[in-house]
């Protein structure tokens, strides 16, 4: 008996270590030649589009045996869309995907996405990565020792600024320009122009449907925060920043309803004299109104704070990271991190996805580079990085915004007072934290 | 021993028949409504999230949840409230109208003045809802075509009649807009049942010296029986199924809670918050109403005798 015990323990101890190097030894016998479909899923954006169809096709042709299917959707399609691709089953899920951090972090959580293969896209190790990017800025792609996926672009939005609506008010916009909330409000109230009680020029508008972007940071000027423990933090802050909403609806200054200001910007019609939008918006008015991008006649100028702030945050700033789905085969996962490393760290594309498209990825190279520094308002989208955060992405990001962008429609349309407002908020984001 | 000859009777034969051929249908039915319906039951006593590798059996929590909270402040009683409220404001208007636009244009005495109309009424039915909705937002919009209309109307100028942002008029404007798409679909299904009323019928009346009036009354309406009954069930399942007017305009920025019909909570609990076991439940709870009120419908217009021409 005791001869059979000793002999299963060598056994077991004999076994042992081969179990533990099993993943590696199936990466290390991985037939890579062998004929692989990624599976590409990303959100629409014409200008990016056109680079990485380019570069999809010259991977494809320098690795025959790999097959890139590409899907594109809009932003909210993708969330949904992936989400449902998981929730079917996540080893048909796309290969390759990208989400906006505060939708994409609860796959890291759920371990549905993959570390970064260092090996395949040329990092020594996650220390290594970590010193090539700005700091703090791929943070939220670290869990335990890895990172998780790797920054397509970081993105804050300041203030676009078209100064023949502000003249056409008789303000000089050089200097009229509103710095604070408050002069925000006085600065649309003489831009705006109505026929009766319709709308027909606006100053500002803001963009409703990504409050954990502009109007989180709001409230944390005011000395309040969204917090993963106790949700909605600091009533009276919370308060204060829903009442200038409402009063901003109840003055007639805009709404959710109206068409976007980035949408109208662009067009340089006169119906917008501000819209909160990012870098990305210069090669936007580039391809879309050439004549106004050249005329000199837009600016960009930093996130306004409230007068009696008492932290001087700018908006939040968000990242899009390209994520490999970790439920995909090994083959899959190492041409999905090849591709990745195609077409974010081959030299010369992030140059590119910044000049053509106006993708900032966060590397130190990019950032301190003559290329960024030449990039019109390239210094204001600093200096308000500087002074900023990343967005909300912890638990229930998602359902959160929904909920802190309900509040905020109540009170702008419902005709809820903020108070109930926040109440209701703090009991729905307490519900969704404790669930 | 004297063995068993097997007899077929011609009905018994047909009868095979029949299944072989309708088995192929019982096949896509089972497979893409009975098994969805099962799955979503089962899935409804779970914890299952759409992120997520791990889910638990919990009975009926997710039911008692969802008559007991509020779930993120969208309950399934706003919801009902919704829905119905959608429902009765277009199903009935809908079934009348189109059954009195079918009379109408069955009056019609040239074929071509008949092929127009209908077409013209169908029209709405072919395009996508999505766009469908996407267009009457914008014309709902405080410069759209139908404030603009509005003012035209009253008499008025530069009133904002809130189309998009006063509830009352949210929820009339998603009436509007479903009731525009789907009226010249529910039209051809009364024209349908119209040209099958025998014209004979028509003849003797006339003969007999019964009025328009009298005739409609007395003999289209009574025959077309079978057909109103079709197209109020449709029209009802239609309504209470309604997701993507709603959905255009809530993505176009109006308040969710007046127009928050169930199809658009299970979507927004199932997809967006990711709760799949919750917004199965709510699908499971939509399919017991639906079948309650066909039910209630089949019963209510049981009691008449069957039409035979």
């Amino acid at each position: 008996m005791k001869k059979v015990f000793i002999t299963m323990l060598l056994v077991l101890a004999l076994i042992a270590p081969m179990f533990a190097q099993g993943a590696q030894e199936e990466k290390a016998t991985l037939d890579k030649e062998a004929p692989v479909t990624i599976i590409f899923w990303t959100h629409e954006d014409a200008a990016r589009q056109k680079l990485e169809d380019q570069w999809i096709k010259e991977f494809m042709e320098a690795h025959p045996n790999v097959k890139i299917e590409v899907s594109r959707k809009d932003a909210e399609g993708l969330r949904q869309g992936v989400q449902t691709a998981y929730a079917a089953d996540p080893k048909t899920a796309p290969t390759v995907w990208n989400l906006p951090i505060e939708s994409s972090h609860e796959y890291i959580d759920a371990g549905l996405v993959a570390p970064v293969d260092y090996e395949v896209v040329g990092f020594k190790d996650a220390d290594d990565m970590r010193n090539q990017y700005a700091d703090g800025m791929i943070d939220a792609v670290y869990k335990d020792g890895d990172f998780y996926g790797i920054p397509l672009e970081l993105t804050n939005w300041c203030i676009f600024l078209d100064k023949e609506v502000f003249r056409l008010a008789g303000l000089d916009p050089e200097k009229d320009y509103p710095k604070t909330w408050e002069e925000m409000f006085e600065v649309s109230k003489k831009i705006t122009v109505r026929d009766g009680e319709i709308i027909k020029r606006r100053g500002f508008d803001f963009r409703y449907s990504y409050s954990l972007t502009y109007f989180v940071p709001m409230v944390e000027q005011l000395g309040g925060s969204l917090s993963e423990k106790d949700g909605c933090v600091n009533e009276a802050a919370w308060i204060e920043a829903l009442t200038f909403m409402k009063k901003w609806a109840d003055e007639g200054l805009g709404n959710s309803t109206l068409t976007a200001p980035r949408k109208l910007f662009n067009k340089h019609n006169l119906d917008i004299a501000m819209a909160n939008t990012g870098l990305y918006q210069e090669s936007r008015i580039l391809s879309e109104n050439p004549d106004f991008y050249n005329s000199g006649e837009w600016m960009v100028v930093p996130y306004p704070v409230f007068e009696n702030a008492v932290n001087n945050v700018a908006g939040c700033y968000y990242g899009h990271y390209y994520h490999v789905n970790s439920e995909a085969t090994a083959l899959q996962q190492y041409w999905g991190w090849e591709l990745i490393k195609y077409f974010l760290l081959t030299p010369g594309h992030a140059e590119l996805y910044l000049t053509q498209v106006g993708l900032i990825q966060p590397l130190k190279t990019l950032m301190n580079g003559e290329v960024y520094q030449s990039m019109p308002f390239s210094e204001v989208f600093s200096a308000d990085f500087a002074r900023s955060h990343i967005v909300y992405y912890g638990k229930g990001s998602s359902a959160i915004q929904k909920q802190i962008d309900t509040a905020i429609n109540n009170v702008m349309l419902q005709g809820m007072s903020p108070a109930e407002a926040y109440k209701q908020l703090q009991k729905n984001v307490l519900e969704i934290l404790n669930d | 021993m004297k063995s068993k000859v097997k007899t077929y009777s011609i009905e018994r034969k047909q009868a095979r028949y029949g299944f072989a051929f309708t088995l192929p249908c019982l096949l896509f039915f089972g497979f893409f409504s009975f098994y969805p319906i099962i799955n979503a039951f089962i899935t409804s006593l779970t914890n299952r999230k759409a992120v997520g590798k791990t889910w638990n059996f919990v009975g009926f929590d997710n039911y008692a949840y969802l008559f007991t909270q509020s779930n993120g402040g969208f309950s399934l009683l706003n919801s009902l409230k919704a829905t119905g409220l959608f429902t009765l404001g277009c199903f009935i208007p809908m079934v009348v109208i189109a059954l009195l636009l079918s009379v109408l244009i069955m009056q019609l005495r040239k074929p071509w003045q008949k092929k127009f109309f209908e077409l013209s009424y169908y029209i709405p039915a072919v395009l996508s809802s999505v766009v469908a909705a996407t267009i009457w937002r914008i014309m709902f919009q405080p410069t759209g075509l139908i404030n603009q209309l509005s003012n035209w109307v009253m008499f008025t100028s530069g009133r904002d009649y809130k189309w998009l942002t006063d509830n009352g008029m949210l929820v009339a404007s998603t009436i509007i807009v479903y009731f525009w798409k789907y009226i010249g679909y529910f039209t051809i299904l009364f024209i349908t049942g119209l040209a099958s009323i025998p014209p004979t019928i028509y003849e003797a009346a006339i003969v007999d010296g019964s009025s328009r009036w009298h005739t409609f009354w007395k003999i289209t309406l009574p025959l077309l029986k079978p057909t109103v009954m079709l197209v109020s069930i449709m029209a009802m399942l239609q309504c209470l199924k309604t997701f993507s007017t709603q959905y255009m305009f809530v993505i176009g920025g109006t308040a969710r809670k007046p127009i928050d019909v169930i199809t658009m909570n299970i979507f927004y609990t199932g997809i967006t918050n990711g709760y799949l076991g919750r917004a199965s439940a709510m699908s499971i709870v939509l399919f017991v109403i639906m079948l309650v009120f066909t039910y209630l419908q089949f019963a209510a217009q049981k009691g008449g005798e069957d039409v035979e021409y």
